[in-house]
């Protein structure tokens, strides 16, 4: 086993995967992560396992589209597997993308996913057998669950483009190559559900067979669709924004349009295509029932929204009422920058705070000035400055001045903010954040682990005696077989670990916001807004 | 003032006058008519009053008067004629004061709130450098006057009354101490905290507005500069007047703290712009990664696997609740 230390990201790539899928997947994973790309044999050196445990992760690891491969550049007999960053670090997300799920569809579709999650790639019909076993197991009833209606929300999802279909392999009858190539659909095939006759998975499921076997869809296979998720954990964070700028039913108003929007331009770009007015106002009449006062003041809250100073709708054309759009840059930017204001708030202080605004809106300025804007003591200015800089939010650009070659030669200091720079660094502070709160969490659990046992087996016996209703003085004996500074230890433990959890949600919000800024800003910007 | 009787020459019988008053009498009768007229008393009013009195006289009283202090001479702008009108405050309260120091004593009294450079100084009395340079250091070891900086220019000083504030455009602000040009933070800190409330107040009254639609509710929100500046001056926070200019920086701070927002628009009166402010909410509340310990850990940059700081025996975690 070799140690070195990852980067922040990567080290909570290969904390997530560890957790997972246990240790021998971890250690593959964390040789690929910092390796990028590696073959059979570089692994299994590389980590010091055998080739059979190389091999098994490996396939682990695939179905579960943590790793892709591909041929070797140099030599096409041999793979070569990497890493699919993105997907290994949505392994935080599960939780999120079912409560998600859930909000938006229900039960039976949150059921669909969860299953998808775990198993990683699956056929539609093999889905549905095991969430109808799911299901049944769950409710407990006499009557089974009837599969078309988890058939419907299977369709309900792939239109949603919340699963997606994987790659094929390409069949070629020429010569059998070694390394099989995987062929991408087309943008229109990837979401469509074949036709599938439910009435072989009912009968299954009425002998309670534990597996589907044989199947005629078995060569389509499914996937979840990570980038579907991240638009909508975004959409959830622009409409809190919307929400709170205006007031609730902006926010309403701003989820519709997000919607429009979302169907107009189904590929991710810097800036979305313009929808009119018309357009909008009709989804607003035909969603009337939830908040009435939107369609009265409809007018208003457009102009609210696009006059706002975050930039969340912008009006692009005149045409058939008005064309709005978005400028996800800029959106993003202002959220990105509110995140910055907000981490030099709590890190260093309101004057700070002051400082590192009016720098980043002045673009350049110099001490003096710094210090009359602000309103801030010179003295606590050139400090504040100071340790901003030390932290990487500031910079100083010198400028010469005069050219006289007789004596010391003045120069212009002045600050300046670099903003992907500032973001990369609180990004790559967020991402240390987690993996810290990961790793104690882990270490806790473990270091604790025999007395939290021990207490996980003394809450089960009480509840059993008290199932029982055995009399109340034996309760009190047997609770009493804990000592109280233990009971407490475990308390403080399990709260510790609840913090811990919500921590890494925390982390992680933080985290997306920042990474589709940078995302945004490195997009090429648009040749010209497209006509409707 | 009996022995000044006798000390004085006396040219010929016509000290004592006709109607036998001496020459204390004849002053204090000259400081009852000075103080009848304050804006001063000339030579025909003299006459009218005491016309028996000799001008040689009357002169020398004058002259006396003035060297101590208590009357000033002054030319009427256009017949040229001398008044002499009583002195508001007599410098002869400084006791054995030479005249020299009281000559730029007057000078610097004159220049009031705004002060005087040292080379006007010399200028207007006409004395030497050396000269001027002993009595001033006189003059403020006697804690009489002062010298303040100026923002203008940094490098000259100027004098004034110890007792007087610097006028407004010497300190450049008010923001400053005038005693040890210190900043005045607290100062800074109140009126800041003033102004969000009233915003916020604003933005309360405005959101019962909510039926009217959001346009409505944002205009109403907003508070011009000029509105601002009225109700702290009418609730007397600070001593001094409060200019609307000074309010704007304070309202420019709390742009830069993010918590308002800034807009101008034009008044419905007259054609100029008018700065707006109105408080706004930051469209995400606050970065999440501050509410755990590693987000706002002094040392973050030195946790890792190895070494003194680690997560597994983190303090900061240790004390989070």
């Amino acid at each position: 086993m070799s140690s070195y230390v990852l980067s922040p990201f990567n080290q909570t790539c290969y904390q997530l995967i560890n957790k997972y899928f246990g240790e021998i997947v971890g250690e593959v994973a964390k040789f690929l992560l910092r390796r990028r790309y590696g073959t059979l044999f570089n692994i299994k050196t590389g980590t010091g396992m055998s080739l059979w445990d190389v091999k098994r992760a490996l396939a682990v690891l695939i179905h579960q589209n943590l790793v892709e491969f591909q041929a070797n550049e140099q030599n096409p007999n041999i793979v070569d597997y990497s890493i699919i960053y993105h997907n290994a670090h949505c392994l935080l997300r599960y939780a999120k993308y079912l409560y998600t799920i859930k909000r938006i569809f229900g039960s039976s579709e949150e059921v669909l996913i969860e299953i998808l999650l775990k198993i990683g790639q699956a056929s539609a019909s093999d889905l549905i057998f095991q969430s109808a076993n799911k299901l049944n197991e769950a409710i407990d009833d006499v009557k089974v669950i009837n599969p078309s209606d988890l058939y419907q929300s299977f369709q309900r999802l792939a239109t949603e483009n919340f699963i997606i279909r994987c790659p094929k392999i390409v069949k070629s009858n020429a010569f059998v190559e070694k390394v099989p190539k995987l062929l991408e659909f087309e943008d229109e095939e990837k979401f469509i559900v074949p036709q599938l006759e439910m009435e072989p998975i009912a009968k299954l499921l009425r002998e309670k067979a534990t597996q589907i076997g044989e199947h005629s869809d078995s060569e389509i296979i499914w996937r979840v669709n990570h980038q579907r998720f991240d638009v909508e954990l975004r959409n959830v964070i622009l409409v809190n924004a919307a929400a709170r700028r205006v007031d609730e039913k902006a926010g309403h108003l701003y989820h519709l349009i997000l919607k429009l929007w979302r169907e107009a331009n189904p590929a991710e770009a810097r800036a979305s295509k313009g929808v009119s007015h018309i357009l909008i106002k009709d989804a607003v009449r035909k969603n009337d029932g939830r908040s009435p006062m939107l369609m009265e003041h409809f007018d208003q809250y457009l102009r609210v929204l696009c006059e706002d100073s975050t930039g969340l709708i912008s009006r692009t054309g005149d045409s058939r009422g008005g064309q709005f759009a978005v400028n996800y840059a800029d959106v993003f930017e202002n959220l990105a920058c509110a995140i910055l204001d907000s981490v030099v708030l709590e890190r260093f202080g309101t004057k700070a705070l002051r400082i590192f605004k009016l720098t980043r809106m002045q673009k350049f300025i110099d001490q003096d000035h710094m210090q009359k804007l602000a309103m801030v003591s010179p003295k606590d200015a050139k400090t504040l400055s100071y340790k901003l800089m030390e932290n990487n939010f500031l910079k100083i650009k010198e400028l010469k001045k005069g050219t006289s070659n007789v004596g010391p030669v003045k120069s212009f200091n002045l600050f300046h903010v670099n903003l992907p720079e500032v973001v990369r660094g609180v990004l790559h502070s967020s991402y240390k954040c987690l993996s810290n709160a990961m790793e104690r969490q882990t270490h806790d659990l473990t270091i604790n682990k025999r007395l939290l046992e021990r207490h996980a087996d003394f809450e089960k016996t009480l509840e059993q005696l008290r199932g029982e209703d055995a009399p109340d003085n034996a309760i009190a004996e047997f609770s009493q077989s804990m000592t109280v500074a233990d009971k407490e230890l475990v308390a403080k433990i399990l709260k510790l670990s609840d913090n811990l959890t919500l921590a890494q949600s925390q982390a992680d919000e933080t985290i997306l916001i920042l990474e589709s800024y940078l995302k945004f800003h490195s997009m090429p910007m648009p040749m010209f807004y497209s006509m409707p | 003032m009996a022995s000044a009787n006798s000390d004085e020459p006396s040219p010929a019988a016509s000290t004592v006058n006709d109607d036998g008053r001496s020459e204390a009498e004849i002053e204090a009768r000259m400081l009852e008519l000075l103080h009848q007229f304050p804006k001063g008393i000339s030579n025909k009013i003299l006459d009218t009053d005491m016309p028996t009195v000799n001008k040689q006289i009357k002169v020398n009283i004058l002259n006396e008067l003035m060297s101590k202090g208590k009357v000033s001479m002054f030319k009427a702008a256009g017949t040229q004629e001398l008044f002499w009108c009583l002195k508001s405050h007599p410098t002869s309260r400084i006791k054995g004061a030479d005249n020299e120091e009281r000559v730029v004593l007057g000078l610097i009294e004159e220049a009031g709130n705004k002060g005087i450079w040292t080379k006007d100084i010399r200028i207007k009395s006409s004395l030497s450098q050396a000269t001027l340079n002993k009595v001033l250091k006189a003059l403020e070891g006697k804690k009489v006057i002062k010298f303040v900086s100026s923002v203008s220019a940094p490098k000259i000083k100027l004098y004034m009354l110890f007792n007087l504030q610097p006028d407004r455009s010497i300190t450049g602000r008010l923001w400053y101490n005038n005693e040890n040009n210190e900043f005045e933070s607290e100062l800074v800190d109140l009126l800041n905290h003033q102004c969000f409330e009233m915003l916020q107040q604003q933005k309360e009254i405005a959101q019962q507005k909510q039926n009217e639609g959001p346009v409505t509710v944002r205009n109403s929100s907003f508070l011009s500069s000029k509105e601002i500046c009225q109700v702290s001056s009418d609730m007397k926070l600070v001593k001094f007047n409060l200019t609307v200019e000074d309010i704007e920086t304070i309202l420019d701070a709390l742009v830069f703290e993010g918590k308002v927002e800034k807009s101008t628009a034009s008044d419905g009166n007259c054609n100029e712009k008018v700065k707006m402010y109105r408080s706004v909410a930051q469209p995400v509340p606050f970065a999440s990664i501050t509410k755990t310990p590693c987000g706002v850990c002094p040392v973050i940059n030195k946790c890792g696997k190895v070494g003194a700081i680690q997560p597994k025996m983190c303090k900061y975690f240790n004390e989070w609740e």
